[in-house]
């Protein structure tokens, strides 16, 4: 049972998002949008951390998706589903060829030059004359057939994604990197690859968070190149440390909690960034393993009282 | 030809502050082993400070050389002040963690700039200009002002220099960043020193920012571009190296300066980006780096 | 180097760090399930030689054949492939891991090109774990486990991969009497109920001694003395770069 706990978890979440969509209004299912795409992208960032590394690549991969999606709707008439696709491939292509070039260096060298990556592609964005420029591009709406649903297709295969992640992080493929965050030259000198698996989980993880861009494109009608800076990595940070990043349910419930605070602070006219800076700073000295450690700890000392 | 000069003389402008910022950067990371993002907020918040005691300071002192001191002392002392308060409540707490202090650092980014934005607004801050006109100098035109904020950059990180390589506070720095374990075992009291280290690299971020005041937009999110310029300087450079950091200033500068005339600046930036790709191929520790 | 029997050759093997060579022309040869020590006073060169042949550190000049496939050059992953597999002096495991999930690393490196039912895997990992005496602790992570423990884990981890080489930087450090008999009776195991062989790097000279068939004896960087235990204990040469050593501390 416990060994299940964390699917059981995520499913949970996933159905009460689906039925705040179902009876909760449209800002309720704008906000639910926003938190499974949000959830995905700390699951991303979670799921490269499984190596030891922090990917501040990771808005980068986001804003791939987005604005792949936002080409292809504007320039090209492609199927919702081609469209969906190709983002998320031309991300993972992307990400292949990044990959293989940086992860060969480790720790805070990765980190910046993530950190770099992610600028350098906000100005291409701004250059880009086909890309709408400083101004991005408009008019990306999901198909007709699809409008009504929108918000339940998103926030479905979003929690599809994650539940994947978390396959993986359970196979072998998933024990591999956990090693490598431990010690690589053990699992390297039994003969697994390690860079190449480094590659792997780099790819998988930007993929997802190509797809969830595609996404964000989709249920925001209009991106532009602000929207994808490395703030947007420290957002997902900021999800995932709350959450707590040992556990694969940390990012979701993070994700749900800040989005919904920082959207009613908003309302009262609060500064989205002072709070999501609070919580990554407060969680870091208070709460290190983040909610889903404070609910183990509880869960623990109610079974050593009962 | 003539035109050649005035490009290196602006590139070695450009690096004078960039090499106060990621020598900043650097001492951070060799001493702490910490990556701190919020290094481009005390950048700013220098700025800021500068600029807010100027106007203070305009009835009675105008904007002569003496304003620009006293408010030059302000945004020094301010910035030290937040500096000490993050790292004894924050850094110190997650000793060479370097992911958790990653994370800190970036959350402090979200918290300065909210904060900056709250309280100083975002409107530009203008300070005033120090000097006016420009002087001939080996056939160029070069505006005052600039000319004496070089001057001054080149002075101060030549002494930062002299400081780090001559002294025994800097050789105690520097045999901390080299191997801190070692380095306690010899009997140097590891953590004061990450604490002094942690300071000066906060003084050098607030005035590398009061020197680029005058000749800046100062705004609330003037740092950032600065700090990713610094960390791919230092990245190039090799984290943690004292010549790294000069090095890769300057290359970054040379590549803005020039790239940025002959092309556009935002060719520059990606041109940037190209190289530090091409680097970490063939270096992946940096021109100096050693671990 | 025709010869059949032998696995590891290597040739002329040397290694220069800027002023300092560390390892100086060393021959060596390995052959099928033969347990060879490689001693040395300390700085003697052992571990830069462990990291030459197990591809951690590419030689200066010389070549390594494994298996009779030249890999000079070639790195940790495709030696491993090749048959040869080696532990770590510190820390040889994965910390915040499961005892039988290290050891499934393992296996996951040695099958990495075969074909293997998860019921066969899931027997040989047992039986790695039961071979170094970990049964009771599978489900332990590991670093909550002894220093002793930890150690036979990181054999263990090595065994999994089923090389034919198996390389043991400083294996028996921290056991106790009781553990280094009890290993000793593993590594015969290794040799007689595998067929694998055996590269010992150990201070524990009576353990050397008792388990070796040949011994190689290092020193500033070269091959001084090689032997049966019989022969490198009646060496001029190896009691006077010991001697000499003891003089120093």
């Amino acid at each position: 049972m416990t060994e299940y706990k964390e699917w059981i978890g995520i499913v949970a979440i996933a159905c009460a998002l689906l039925a705040g969509v179902a009876f909760g209004g449209s800002y309720i299912g704008t906000l639910v949008v926003w938190i499974a795409i949000a959830a995905v992208m700390a699951s991303s960032l979670r799921f490269v951390l499984l190596i030891g590394e922090l990917n501040f690549a990771s808005a980068a991969f986001f804003g791939i998706g987005a604005y792949c999606t936002g080409y292809i709707v504007n320039h090209a008439d492609l199927p919702f589903v081609l469209t969906l696709a190709l983002s998320g491939g031309l991300a993972l292509v992307v990400s292949i060829v990044f990959g293989g070039i940086t992860l060969k260096v480790k720790g805070p060298y990765f980190l910046l030059i993530g950190f770099a990556f992610t600028e350098a592609l906000r100005i291409f964005y701004t250059r880009m004359e086909a890309l709408g420029g400083n101004s991005g591009l408009v008019g990306i709406f999901p198909p007709a057939w699809l409008d009504a649903h929108y918000q339940y297709f998103t926030t479905v295969l979003c929690f599809l994604l994650i539940l994947g992640l978390l396959g993986i992080e359970r196979s072998h493929l998933g024990k591999i990197f956990i090693a490598i965050r431990d010690n690589e030259n053990v699992v390297r000198s039994v003969g697994n690859r390690v860079f190449f698996t480094k590659v792997v989980c780099f790819a998988i993880a930007s993929t997802v968070a190509g797809l969830a861009g595609s996404l964000h494109a989709f249920a925001n009608n209009v991106i532009s190149p602000l929207d994808f800076g490395f703030m947007l990595s420290i957002f997902a940070l900021a999800y995932l440390k709350v959450g707590g990043e040992d556990s694969p349910l940390g990012p979701v419930m993070g994700a749900a909690l800040l989005v919904c605070v920082a959207s009613y602070a908003q309302s009262l006219g609060g500064n989205e960034h002072i709070l999501y800076g609070l919580a990554i700073v407060l969680s870091v000295l208070f709460m290190p393993k983040g909610l889903a450690g404070l609910a183990d700890l509880l869960r623990r000392k109610k079974e050593s009282v009962a | 030809m003539q035109e050649v000069f005035q490009l290196l003389f602006t590139a070695l402008q450009i690096s004078a502050v960039y090499i106060l910022f990621s020598l900043g950067l650097t001492l951070i990371f060799g001493v702490l082993k910490v990556v701190n993002f919020a290094h481009g907020q005390l950048f700013t918040f220098g700025a800021l400070v500068l600029s807010l005691t100027m106007g203070a300071l305009a009835p009675s002192l105008g904007h002569g050389w003496a304003a620009y001191l006293v408010a030059g002392l302000a945004g020094l002392a301010a910035c030290l002040a937040v500096g000490l308060v993050i790292y004894q409540f924050g850094f110190k707490r997650l000793e060479r963690d370097m992911t958790g202090s990653f994370i800190l650092s970036a959350g402090l980014v979200l918290l300065f700039e909210g904060l900056m934005l709250e309280v100083f607004g975002g409107a530009v801050r203008p300070v005033p200009a120090l000097l006016e006109g420009n002087v001939q100098m080996l056939g160029l035109m070069v505006s005052r002002q600039r000319l004496v904020l070089l001057v001054f950059a080149v002075l101060l990180t030549a002494a930062i220099l002299t400081l780090l390589r001559y002294t025994r506070f800097g050789k105690a720095l520097r045999a901390v960043a080299i191997d801190y374990e070692a380095a306690m075992l010899q009997g140097i009291a590891y953590r004061r020193i990450a604490l002094y280290g942690f300071l000066m690299a906060c003084a050098l971020a607030a005035t590398a920012g009061m020197l680029i005041a005058p000749v800046a937009a100062v705004t609330p999110t003037l740092g950032d571009a600065y700090l990713v310029k610094g960390f791919i300087a230092v990245v190039v450079g090799g984290m943690g190296s004292i010549v790294g950091a000069v090095a890769g200033s300057l290359l970054i500068a040379l590549l803005e300066s020039f790239v940025g005339f002959y092309f556009d600046p935002s060719i520059a930036n990606l041109a940037i980006f190209v190289i530090v790709m091409v680097v970490l191929l063939v270096k992946p520790k940096g021109f100096f780096g050693n671990d | 180097m025709t010869d059949g029997d032998i696995l590891l050759s290597g040739r002329n093997l040397s290694k220069q760090f800027k002023g300092l060579r560390a390892v100086a022309g060393v021959d060596i040869d390995i052959r099928r399930g033969e347990i060879v020590g490689l001693i040395g006073p300390n700085g003697a060169g052992k571990s830069t030689m462990f990291n030459l042949l197990s591809g951690f550190l590419p030689p200066t000049t010389g070549q390594l054949f494994i298996a009779g496939a030249n890999m000079t050059g070639a790195t940790p992953e495709r030696i491993s492939q090749q048959g040869l597999v080696r532990t770590f002096q510190h820390g040889s495991y994965l910390p915040s891991m499961t005892v039988r999930d290290n050891v499934l690393i393992g296996s996951l490196g040695g099958m990495r090109n075969a074909r293997v039912s998860r019921a066969e895997q899931n027997k040989g990992i047992d039986e790695a774990i039961a071979l170094f005496g970990l049964s009771n602790h599978w489900n332990n992570v590991a670093k909550n486990l002894s220093h002793g423990l930890q150690r036979l884990l990181s054999m263990a981890i090595a065994f999994a991969a089923r090389p034919s080489l198996i390389c043991l930087d400083e294996p028996l450090t921290g056991l106790n009497q009781t553990e280094v008999t009890g290993t000793l009776q593993v590594y015969r195991r290794l040799k007689t109920d595998y067929g694998m062989s055996i590269l010992l790097v150990e201070h524990n000279m009576r353990a050397v001694m008792n388990i070796c068939d040949r011994i190689y004896v290092l020193h500033h960087g070269e091959i001084i003395c090689t032997g049966t235990p019989d022969e490198v204990k009646n060496s001029d040469a190896v009691l006077k770069a010991y001697l000499g050593e003891a003089h120093g501390i």
